[in-house]
């Protein structure tokens, strides 16, 4: 028993050393998952410092961060949570960034045609099934969609039939297991789906411009937190995003 | 408003959680006294696994519950695609597939008592009943299931608590539709994911733990009258 103990303790005093400084937890939203996880990569590979990150809805992580949870950065998929961190005083309000945006298209299971222009004929091919979209109430994405239905006039005939779900890349999932025959979700979702094609493109004066807002959180003191938020902004993070399907600043 | 007023929505998801809580026991009670039975009573080939299946919802994560579910009687599934051609019986997206989540995850709460309160009954007053002339079926009807009936109250109170609590394997399975499968316990975790929704989330949480204890306190009524009963027939 002491031997394994010994060894135990020999073996995480020979590991831990290796990670010389703590990583950079950061809290991003669910739906910029590809794309942050190699903009960690690069980042750590240019800095040193390993970034861990905690991937879920953006409202769930304001809670957490709200919370006190251990995170250095958030990076938000709305203004609106953004804002709700920043009056509780959670993150610091001189280090908020708009670091990409998005657009929302309709996603179908692969095989499935185009749907016309306006998408006015969503209502008839959705026969009495349903819509997948992340839930209008709470998920930015969901509240995003509404409004472009809204603005495409589709809302008042769809919105009995929609399935409302935790997020995007749940939504994803349902649209390319078949169990429902459209799904709303953000333009770069569709680029990580392979049994599910874009069929519509909303266009994007139908709702709020979609903002993904990076900041340091209050009591996140990491000292590369600052850099990271810089490191977003830069050219590098920015081609990542970029080819991931975000709009950056190069689109404008 | 008033405080204790409640709002529509609060009682969309009150009565559809006392609904599918309700649906989901009546079906899985009768199935979970069979099953409870035939493991207290019958040694048979695969009796072990038997057991080990019917107690998996209760140490799977419930997400993995609702995952199965969504593969099996989803709307691509193999059952769920047969019900729905053959009786037109759709769970995708339905509080039908609320009400199955929720049975299913309450089963092993339910057989657990069952059994133990089944291995309890002397199998000799059924020998008994048996040789004074009764068939197996009415021996169990007469003599082991009113003796059970303690275990079954307690089996059908912590199963009929699960199926009104369930989350996990709800919103994985048939997702957080407003008055189709948004229970209480969905209405609370959308409260809680809405910037304003502090109060909402507090209200929510104020009538679950009134409706538990009611729901224990009626349970407990129950109880004491059913000890009562068979008291009364030892004596």
């Amino acid at each position: 028993m002491l031997h394994i103990l010994k060894a135990l303790v020999l073996t995480i005093l020979l590991v831990v050393p290796a990670r010389a400084d703590q990583p950079l937890t950061v809290f991003a939203a669910a739906s910029m998952r590809e794309a942050m996880e190699e903009i960690g990569t690069t980042f750590a590979e240019e800095s040193g410092t390993d970034v861990l990150f905690s991937f879920a809805g953006t409202g769930t992580l304001a809670r957490q961060i709200e919370a006190g949870a251990p995170a250095d950065v958030f990076v938000s998929a709305d203004a609106e949570w953004m804002d709700y961190v920043l009056e509780r005083q959670a993150v610091l309000t001189g280090s908020v960034r708009e670091i990409a945006s998005n657009r929302l298209v309709l996603l179908a299971p692969a095989g499935s045609a185009r749907l016309q222009p306006g998408a006015s004929d969503l209502p008839e091919r959705l026969e009495d099934e349903r819509l997948a979209i992340a839930d209008p109430e709470t998920v930015p994405a969901g509240r995003y969609g509404k409004a472009a239905l809204q603005a495409l006039g589709l809302w008042d005939t769809v919105s009995s039939q929609l399935a409302p779900m935790d997020n995007v890349r749940v939504v994803l999932a349902a649209v390319a297991r078949g169990d429902v025959p459209f799904g709303l979700v953000y333009r770069t979702d569709a680029v990580v789906a392979s049994d599910a094609l874009v069929v519509y493109e909303f266009p994007d004066d139908g709702h709020p411009r979609i903002r993904y807002l990076a900041a340091q959180t209050a009591n996140g003191s990491h000292v590369d937190a600052d850099r990271f938020l810089q490191f977003l902004k830069g050219p590098v993070a920015q081609e990542i995003l970029h080819s991931s399907g975000f709009l950056t600043d190069k689109e404008g | 408003m008033d405080f204790f007023d409640l709002q529509p929505a609060e009682w969309q998801a009150l009565i559809l959680t006392l609904k599918v809580a309700s649906v989901a026991l009546a079906f899985a009670l009768p199935i979970a006294i069979l099953v409870a039975y035939l493991l207290a009573r019958f040694r048979f080939p695969g009796h072990g696994i038997v057991n080990a299946l019917v107690h998996l919802p209760l140490v799977l994560p419930p997400v993995v519950t609702g995952y199965v579910l969504l593969l099996a009687f989803g709307k691509k599934g193999p059952i769920g695609s047969f019900l729905d051609n053959t009786f037109g019986v759709s769970f995708a997206f339905n509080w039908t597939g609320a009400a199955l989540a929720a049975g299913v995850m309450a089963f092993p709460l339910m057989v657990r008592p069952i059994r133990l309160s089944f291995e309890a009954v002397d199998p000799k007053l059924e020998d008994a009943a048996k040789s004074l002339g009764a068939r197996r079926f009415t021996a169990f009807l007469t003599i082991s299931l009113p003796l059970a009936l303690p275990g079954i109250l307690g089996g059908a109170i912590l199963g009929f608590a699960k199926a009104m609590g369930e989350f996990g394997a709800t919103i994985t399975f048939v997702s957080n539709i407003p008055g189709e499968t948004r229970t209480l316990a969905l209405a609370l975790y959308t409260a809680t994911q809405t910037p304003s929704g502090d109060i909402a989330a507090f209200r929510l949480t104020l009538i679950a733990a009134f409706v538990a204890f009611a729901a224990l306190i009626a349970s407990e009524l129950l109880a004491r009258r059913l000890r009562n009963r068979i008291g009364g027939a030892d004596a």
